[in-house]
């Protein structure tokens, strides 16, 4: 009797887990949002929010015109939240037909997932350069989102009151020189300081500040980063100049002081007069003051002693292909990109709607709508360029490494040598 | 108020379950949830403590570490930092929260026209998600703060969130604040539950309010501790939210907490395995203390 009712428990224990897993699979159905039987499928998992909208719009636009395809777009925001999300759906055997990655790291991590795309138009077009970081061999591997580039974005009006031409700042001296001038001025101005160093932003010191000053060691190539057991630090002097020079004149305590901050409250209030940022803030700036964004604010390069006049430009994120998806599926995935980057309607999209400065050959560039991205166009076009070489940098050095000693330095907890010393040495174990 | 119930309850049904014999409906019912969360707690977990000896980088594992993470971890300074700050920031918290929220519960429950409207007023922060009061408290800290303190020339109130100490303690006040409401909630469900004759007898022996309140009301509410020790307890050990929100680590990641510690292991250095070794530690770490203070708490309430 006793073992009787045992096995009815396990019976019973049985037919529910049953249920369980039966109910919990049925509620999957339709998670492909109705596509027909003789679609061919592509999912797209895509870290870009701020433009998401006019992302989806261009799909819809490609769907109308190919109505065998259909694309499912995800966004997931941030570059922390989009790597563990790209991750999770990898692992949970939900594997994305085109995704991101951002530089050589992040090729060989997800090597074995990506196409080769060398065969389509979008790779031929791709500017020079901008490939560098997808490159195997003969294969590409990704296709550029767009180009980017920073520098010093300085507000155009209390330039000209202080009597400051900005196209002359091209040297250390005169940027220390012009930074004294508008500290004098400060009450006239209107300005709470010359500049807003946002110290508690790791990207903007490890990444972009630092990129200015060790691109040259790597000779401004993203595989030689990539490939390189140590980092010199040459120009090591010049950049605690600029940190040190950056720090004294802004807005204090720099340690909490965040993005938002320096680019909403500071820069687009004319509280301080220049700001080391990049092309991307200009959404935000023309969301605070339309007028200010278009006709007020211009962008300069860092001054970096032999490379005056020279702008750190460079590719944020690539788009790839995932080899696992059946052929019809990779062949579509190619041609959406494709259509995107070289068609007139997509090339049209990409300029006005994306707003992106192209990565590729034929784009009138005379549309680029506002004025840092033309900026940055125009030294892109010249050649007068800094590599982006903090994308191949040993995972997470930039930040975690480098920048976290910038901010010890900052509080006066640590010499600057220590600095170097530290960030030199977490770099060649992490390549050992 | 699910959690107080959960926590009062445990040690029974712990009991019961193992010891009692029980029918075919009672597992009939408790097979599912039992099967829910062996699915989505207890194999992650087994998988993780797995994954955690090996070079799992999220996608794939090629090799058969050993002890090798584990080793790492207690050289990894960043790692001892944060536990080191994690502790510090539990200790401060978890008394300053419980004084406060006693305090709190005292208060509204003496005999006073406003202590309804009081209670949803104390109670009111804990149901503002951790991520937005971050950031609410950022502003005060920083702008507000500030303001204030360059208008009057208090110079303690100016750079706040920018070292390590200002931090600290800017953690400690949200987290304070925040949960100090809470507690007072089960605290308030304790006192209203000590009868009012023995408080009554006290005062007619001669107790003054000190005494009816140390020697009377305080041992009655015993369990009360258990509960808000526990919950304060595991809530500051694991508080990632706010702290990502205030200070995001900052300045230098001094002021990162554990569970931030291994999610940016994991997801910005991409180090899974080293990241699910952590994970391991601080698992064990949380579980001991709990239980040590649960196990003694208990056998304290007895002993009273």
């Amino acid at each position: 009797m006793r073992n009787k009712s045992f096995l009815s428990k396990i019976f019973i224990m049985f037919v529910l887990s049953g249920i369980l897993i039966v109910a919990g699979c049925s509620s999957n159905d339709g998670g492909d949002s109705g596509a027909t039987s003789d679609q061919t499928v592509v999912d797209v998992f895509q870290f870009k929010v701020e433009f998401k909208d006019q992302f989806e719009n261009l799909v819809a636009q490609y769907q109308e015109e190919n109505p065998d395809i259909k694309i499912n777009v995800q966004t997931v925001g941030g570059g922390n939240d989009y790597a563990a999300s790209l991750k999770s759906s990898f692992a949970a055997g939900n594997e994305p037909d085109i995704f991101n990655v951002g530089g050589p790291t992040e090729v060989e991590e997800y090597r074995e997932y990506l196409t080769d795309l060398s065969d389509t138009g979008a790779a031929e077009a791709a500017l020079e350069g901008t490939l560098s970081g997808v490159t195997d061999g003969d294969e590409i591997l990704g296709l550029p989102y767009s180009q980017e580039g920073y520098g010093y974005i300085y507000n155009k009006e209390i330039f000209n009151q202080a009597g400051i031409n900005a196209e002359e700042l091209t040297t250390y001296e005169a940027l220390e020189e012009a930074f004294a001038t508008l500290d004098s001025q400060k009450e006239e101005l209107g300005l709470d300081a010359v500049i807003a160093l946002p110290a508690k932003e790791l990207w903007v010191m490890g990444n972009h500040l630092a990129n200015t000053y060790i691109a040259s060691d790597f000779n401004d190539d993203i595989l030689e980063a990539y490939e390189a057991g140590t980092i010199p630090f040459s120009k090591s002097d010049e950049l605690q100049r600029m940190l040190d020079l950056q720090n004294e004149y802004s807005v204090q305590p720099v340690l909490s002081l965040d993005y938002s901050q320096q680019v909403e409250q500071l820069f687009s209030t004319g509280k301080v007069a220049l700001i080391q940022q990049g092309n991307w803030i200009y959404p935000t700036v023309e969301q605070m003051d339309a007028d200010f964004a278009e006709n007020g604010i211009g962008m300069i390069p860092i001054p970096v002693d032999g490379l005056e006049g020279h702008l750190p430009v460079g590719v944020p994120q690539y788009w790839v292909v995932n080899s696992n998806a059946d052929d019809a599926t990779q062949q579509a995935a190619k041609d959406f990109l494709d259509w995107m980057y070289t068609s007139d309607a997509g090339k049209e999209l990409v300029l006005n709607e994306f707003k992106f400065i192209p990565a590729y050959e034929g784009y009138d560039t005379e549309q680029i709508s506002d004025p840092l991205s033309q900026d940055v166009y125009k030294h892109a076009s010249e050649g007068n360029t800094i590599g982006w070489v903090f994308m191949a940098s040993p995972v997470g050095w930039q930040e975690d490494s480098l920048a976290v000693g910038m901010q010890r330095y900052l509080s006066g907890d640590i010499t600057w040598e220590q600095v170097i010393e530290q960030s030199r040495a977490d770099w060649e174990n992490s390549r050992k | 108020m699910n959690e107080v119930w959960f926590m009062e309850n445990i040690f029974e049904r712990v009991e019961v379950l193992v010891l009692k014999n029980r029918s075919l409906s009672f597992w009939l019912f408790v097979t599912p949830t039992l099967l829910a969360l062996g699915l989505v707690v207890f194999v992650p977990f087994i998988y993780g403590f797995i994954f955690s000896f090996t070079d799992w980088n999220g996608l794939r594992a090629t090799q058969f570490l050993g002890m090798e993470h584990y080793i790492n971890l207690f050289q990894d300074r960043e790692f001892l930092n944060s536990i080191w700050f994690t502790i510090k920031f539990a200790v401060v918290s978890i008394i300053l929260v419980n004084v406060i929220g006693l305090g709190l519960a005292l208060l509204v429950t003496q005999k006073m026209k406003s202590s309804n409207i009081l209670r949803t007023v104390f109670f009111m922060p804990n149901l503002i998600g951790g991520l937005i009061l971050g950031f609410i408290w950022q502003f005060i800290f920083i702008s507000a703060f500030d303001s204030v303190g360059s208008l009057l020339g208090i110079e303690w109130l100016q750079g706040w969130l920018s070292t390590t100490g200002t931090g600290f303690w800017g953690l400690v006040i949200l987290n304070t604040w925040q949960y100090g409401g809470y507690i007072m909630i089960i605290y308030i469900a304790y006192l209203e539950g000590v009868p009012g004759e023995l408080i009554e007898a006290a005062e007619i022996d001669g107790a003054n309010p000190f005494q009816r309140f140390w020697n009377v009301t305080f041992p009655l509410i015993a369990p009360a501790f258990t509960i808000s020790l526990f919950l304060t307890l595991s809530n500051a050990f694991k508080l990632y939210d706010q702290n990502l929100a205030l200070t995001g680590g900052g300045p230098y990641n001094s002021t990162q907490m554990v569970a931030m510690d291994i999610y940016n292991t994991a997801f910005s250095d991409y180090n899974m395995a080293y990241a699910q070794a952590k994970a391991v530690i601080f698992f064990i770490l949380v579980a001991a203390v709990a239980l040590t203070q649960v196990y003694y708490n208990k056998k304290r309430e007895v002993d009273l």
